[in-house]
């Protein structure tokens, strides 16, 4: 891919909840960038049902946050760190997790040897077992504590926060409204500016609303490696609705990454989706392109985000120049508390 | 239920890996030479899926075809995993016992190949064989001539096997260093806490037996647990 050479000003970056900001969740700004014509227009999100019309699908993440960070103490007083808990680990029991380990305000990576144990919040502990695919960044590791992994989360997590956002806020500002599977380490945050109030009318507007689950992993936006695997779920009746849009001329747009990769992740070369659930460790590149999807609704990413190769996937590399340049000029906000970018075919 | 053939899973990684496939669905043959252990994980295990456990040997002929008899017509995985360290500590290759390397060979060699030959007839295309090897098959450490030398040629084996059978995947995984029983004997009285358990190499092995990677020789630990599309 031909990179996209921009830097995001301090000034671009969303440091709060636009609601801190007096902005509602569907106020925030939508680019909104056609394919077919090249046209890019300034609109504010709630004016999606207009953009969209009857057979129209909208494709759902409807995975929720977990408060997945966690205070921890390593062994013999050598200090503290943070332990992001990003996945399950694939095929192994409920107590082995995939973690990355983090200085202790968040704010960079930490590298710790494998086999170190840490003290967790609470007197849990976890024990460092390898590296996780041979990675830099996650490892593989196993809980130990009375409670199961999720319920001491709950009990004793935060959400994760990376260094752009200045304080902490409550799980509820990282929840999709429409969230109902606790699952993801980071905000499927593409869905956050949707409101009851929206979706309602989005429904009487005739668009579909089809849900998946994909539960989110860490993104560590100081790496620049592809994502890792993460557990997905397309049912039955969500790839029959897909399927009767591409038949019946409907747009099946996707509500951000998440929704990209699980979609494509069930879709046979026909551009039919079935109903699958695994883990995934498809990455969505300009080569491979996108059989499942027509558009998406995503958020602004970081200039070297693997994202970035799925963005342009979906809206060709023109496009995508164009849409990033004008956001840049207009100075909308970047990161998961700020604007929205909406690509149509 | 697809059926697996895993030696050696009363314990360390056979066990770990035999959990892991029970949980998805697996119907499994299990071997070890302890009674007593595998009867414990038969238990376990019976619990999830449909199981055989038979206990013996797997350089004994007999057993071997009892293994594959008590599978059935249909094999979908078979993977030799029981294997032999030799002495602990182990000797040096000039003074070592000819008597317990022939052993060593017959555990660690011919036993997966009369296996393999075994299920080779109840195989189809795109089914599975995976021999677990170690790096001692590359590496020449002092001290690992036997077992190094006939993990050597089990790697060679399984290459040459997976030359002739294209429509197959035949693999031979280096698991990595793992805190387990046998590492214990070949590390005497030395602390191997720092190892991983087993289970990290579990999801590396998954890939392979559930994926569609190409026949070859991998590092357990260093594959990415999930094939990179479900296509």
């Amino acid at each position: 891919m031909t990179a996209l050479a921009f830097e995001i000003a301090p000034d671009l970056e969303a440091h709060e909840p636009p609601e801190a900001r007096g902005v509602p969740r569907d106020g925030v700004r939508l680019l909104v960038a056609q394919r077919s014509s090249g046209a890019i227009e300034h609109r504010t999100f709630r004016d999606l049902p207009e953009l969209l019309g009857p057979g129209d699908v909208l494709v759902i993440n409807v995975s929720a946050t977990i408060p997945a960070a966690v205070p921890a103490r390593r062994a013999g007083g050598a200090g503290a760190v943070r332990v992001h808990f990003a996945t399950r680990a694939p095929h192994l029991d409920d107590d082995w997790r995939v973690v990355e380990i983090r200085s202790a305000d968040g704010s960079r990576p930490a590298r710790l040897p494998a086999g170190e144990r840490l003290t967790l919040r609470g007197g849990a502990s976890l024990e460092l077992v390898a590296p996780y695919a041979s990675g830099q960044r996650l490892m593989l590791a196993r809980f130990c504590c009375e409670l199961l992994v999720d319920d001491y989360l709950e009990r004793h997590g935060e959400p994760i926060r990376y260094s752009h956002i200045s304080k902490p806020w409550p799980l509820e500002a990282y929840q999709n409204v429409y969230a109902i599977s606790p699952g993801s380490a980071e905000m499927p945050s593409a869905g956050r500016p949707f409101t009851r109030e929206l979706m309602s009318r989005l429904v009487a507007r005739g668009v579909t609303i089809a849900p998946i689950t994909l539960h989110a992993g860490v993104s560590s936006p100081e790496s620049h490696e592809p994502p890792f695997p993460e557990w997905f779920e397309v049912p039955e009746r969500t790839a029959q609705t897909i399927c009767d849009a591409r038949h019946g001329g409907g747009r099946v747009i996707a509500v951000g990454t998440t929704v990209v990769r699980a979609l494509e992740s069930a879709t046979a070369a026909d551009g039919c989706a079935c109903a699958r659930s695994g883990w995934t460790g498809l990455v969505v590149t300009p080569e491979c392109g996108v059989r499942a999807v027509d558009g998406m609704i995503t958020g602004w990413h970081e200039p070297e985000a693997s994202h970035l190769m799925m963005l342009e996937a979906v809206a060709g590399p023109e496009l995508l120049h164009a849409s990033y340049a004008a956001a840049v000029d207009a100075g909308y906000l970047w990161h998961e508390f700020g604007d929205s970018h909406l690509i149509l075919p | 239920m697809p059926l697996a053939i895993i030696t050696g899973s009363s314990r360390g990684l056979g066990l770990a890996l035999a959990r892991a496939l029970a949980e998805r669905g697996w119907a499994l043959v299990l071997d070890a030479r302890g009674g007593a252990e595998l009867e414990r994980a038969a238990r376990e295990l019976g619990a999830i899926t449909e199981v055989v456990a038979l206990p013996g040997d797997v350089a004994d002929d007999w057993h071997r075809g009892a293994l594959v008899e008590s599978a059935g017509e249909k094999i979908d995985l078979l993977v030799n995993n029981a294997s032999l360290l030799g002495p602990s500590p182990q000797p040096p290759l000039g003074r070592y016992p000819l008597d317990t390397l022939e052993r060593v060979y017959q555990v660690n060699v011919l036993a997966p190949l009369a296996l393999t030959q075994l299920v080779l007839p109840r195989m189809a295309d795109g089914d599975a064989i995976v021999n677990v090897s170690s790096d001692a098959a590359l590496e020449p450490y002092a001290g690992w001539g036997g077992y190094g030398s006939s993990k050597a040629a089990l790697d060679q084996l399984t290459a040459i096997l997976a030359e002739e059978h294209p429509a197959l995947r035949i693999y031979s995984v280096d698991p990595g260093d793992m805190r387990t029983r046998m590492h214990q004997e070949a590390f005497p009285g030395e602390d191997i806490s720092d190892r991983p358990p087993p289970e990290a190499s579990v999801p590396g092995l998954i890939r392979l037996i559930e994926g569609t990677l190409p026949s070859g020789r991998y590092l357990a630990r260093e594959l990415t647990p999930a094939e990179p599309a479900l296509r």
